[in-house]
C-alpha cells in the first residue's frame, strides 16, 4: 500500500532550494561552479523579497508634501 | 546579425537505462543522453554567458532566475526518477564539451553503478520539524515539579523576591524547554530511522530563510524502501499525534531524488 496523503507537490522554494543548492553529487567538471555560498544566496533571496514588499508599501502609501509622483 | 554563442553542457542526473521522456517536456528543455558504459546522463545545452563563472554569480542574485532554473533543475530530475533510478546532480555542474562530460561517465562509473545498486526501489523523504517554543514552554510549566514550587514561593515572597524568582522561574522553564526540544527531536529522528536504510541530519534554517513564525529543531532526510514508505507515513502521523499539541510541527515531504545519498567517496573527488 502506498499512502501519498502527505505527499506534498506544494512543496516550498524552501524545500526545493535546500536540496537543488545544497546537495546533490558534486564532482569536478570543467567548469567548476561554486554555489557553496547558499547562505548568502538565501539572504539574498530574503532581501530581494522584502526589497518587493517595501515597494509595495510604498507604492500603497499616499505620498505627501512637495515630492512628486514618480512617472 | 546575430553571433552564435558557445554552448556548455549542463548536467542533471545519471541512470542507468535510458529513461523514458514522455513525461517531461523534453523538447522544451532540449534534453538529450550521453550513454557510456552502460550508465546514461541526462543533460542539455545551456549558454556559456547565462552559466559561465561571471554569468552566474550575477544570475544567483536574481531571485526570478534562480526560482526558474532551480524549479527546472528539480522538474527534469522529477521526470527522470518517474522511470529510473537516478543520481541527481547539485545545480551549476557544466562541462564543456559531451566528451569531456563522456570523461566524467569513464572516471566515476564503477562508483555511480555501486551508488545506483544501493538506490534501488528506495526514495528520500525529508523531515523538518519546527517548535512553536512559546507554546511548549506553556505545556512545560505545569509539568515541572520543580516550577511548580518556585510558584508557589513566588506567592509567597515579599516583591523583591518574588522578582529575583521569576527570573529563575524564566531560567528553569528555558532549560526544559530545551531539552523538551532535544529529546523529541532525537526521539523522533530514531523512530523514523529504524524504518529507513539510511538517515541524515542536515543544518538547521534560519528563521530568515524559512520564514516561518517556529524555529526549525530538526532538518532531516531518509532513504526509504519502497514497501515501508506507508510505514514511515503512520509513523510521522504517530509523532504529529503525540507533539504537535506541545508546539511542535511536522513537515513531511517525498519522494524526493535522492540528494541526500549519494555522495561520493571523498577521496575520489579529492584526487579528481
Amino acid at each position: 500500500m502506498h499512502n501519498v496523503a502527505i505527499t506534498s507537490k506544494e512543496v516550498t522554494l524552501l524545500e526545493v532550494l535546500d536540496r537543488v543548492l545544497n546537495k546533490g553529487v558534486v564532482v569536478s567538471g570543467d567548469i567548476v561552479i561554486s554555489v557553496a555560498d547558499v547562505d548568502l544566496i538565501y539572504l539574498g533571496l530574503k532581501v530581494l523579497l522584502s526589497s518587493v514588499e517595501t515597494m509595495e508599501q510604498l507604492r500603497g502609501a499616499p505620498i505627501t508634501g512637495p515630492m512628486q509622483e514618480a512617472t | 546579425m546575430q553571433m552564435i554563442e558557445k554552448q556548455l553542457v549542463y548536467l542533471y542526473c545519471v541512470t542507468n537505462k535510458e529513461p523514458k521522456l514522455t513525461e517531461t517536456k523534453d523538447s522544451v528543455d532540449n534534453l538529450y543522453f550521453i550513454c557510456h558504459r552502460g550508465l546514461c546522463a541526462v543533460a542539455s545545452k545551456v549558454e556559456e554567458s547565462e552559466f559561465d563563472e561571471e554569468g552566474l554569480k550575477k544570475n544567483m542574485a536574481d531571485l526570478e532566475w534562480v526560482k526558474a532554473n532551480v524549479s527546472t533543475h528539480e522538474r527534469i530530475i522529477e521526470g527522470v526518477m518517474a522511470s529510473a533510478d537516478v543520481i541527481p546532480f547539485k545545480f551549476g555542474t557544466l562541462f564543456n564539451t559531451d566528451n569531456s562530460l563522456k570523461a566524467m561517465l569513464e572516471e566515476y562509473g564503477e562508483e555511480f553503478k555501486a551508488i545506483l545498486g544501493k538506490l534501488g526501489d528506495k526514495e528520500e523523504w525529508g523531515v523538518k520539524i519546527y517548535c512553536d517554543t512559546e507554546k511548549l514552554k506553556g505545556s512545560v510549566i505545569n509539568g515541572e515539579s520543580e516550577i511548580l514550587q518556585i510558584e508557589n514561593e513566588i506567592n509567597s515572597s515579599p516583591p523583591g523576591r518574588a522578582f529575583f524568582l521569576e527570573k529563575k522561574k524564566a531560567e528553569l522553564i528555558a532549560q526544559s524547554a530545551n531539552a523538551k526540544i532535544n529529546e523529541y527531536s532525537q526521539e523522533s529522528f530514531e523512530l523514523l530511522k529504524e524504518l529507513s536504510f539510511e538517515a541524515r541530519i542536515n543544518k538547521l534554517l534560519p528563521k530568515e530563510v524559512t520564514e516561518r513564525e517556529d524555529d526549525m529543531v530538526l532538518n532531516s532526510a531518509f532513504l526509504i524502501g519502497k514497501d515501508e514508505v506507508g510505514d514511515f507515513i503512520n509513523m510521522i502521523d504517530t509523532l504529529k499525534m503525540h507533539y504537535e499539541n506541545k508546539g511542535f510541527s511536522i513537515d513531511c515531504t517525498g519522494p524526493w531524488p535522492p540528494y541526500n545519498f549519494c555522495g561520493l567517496s571523498k577521496q575520489k573527488v579529492r584526487n579528481a
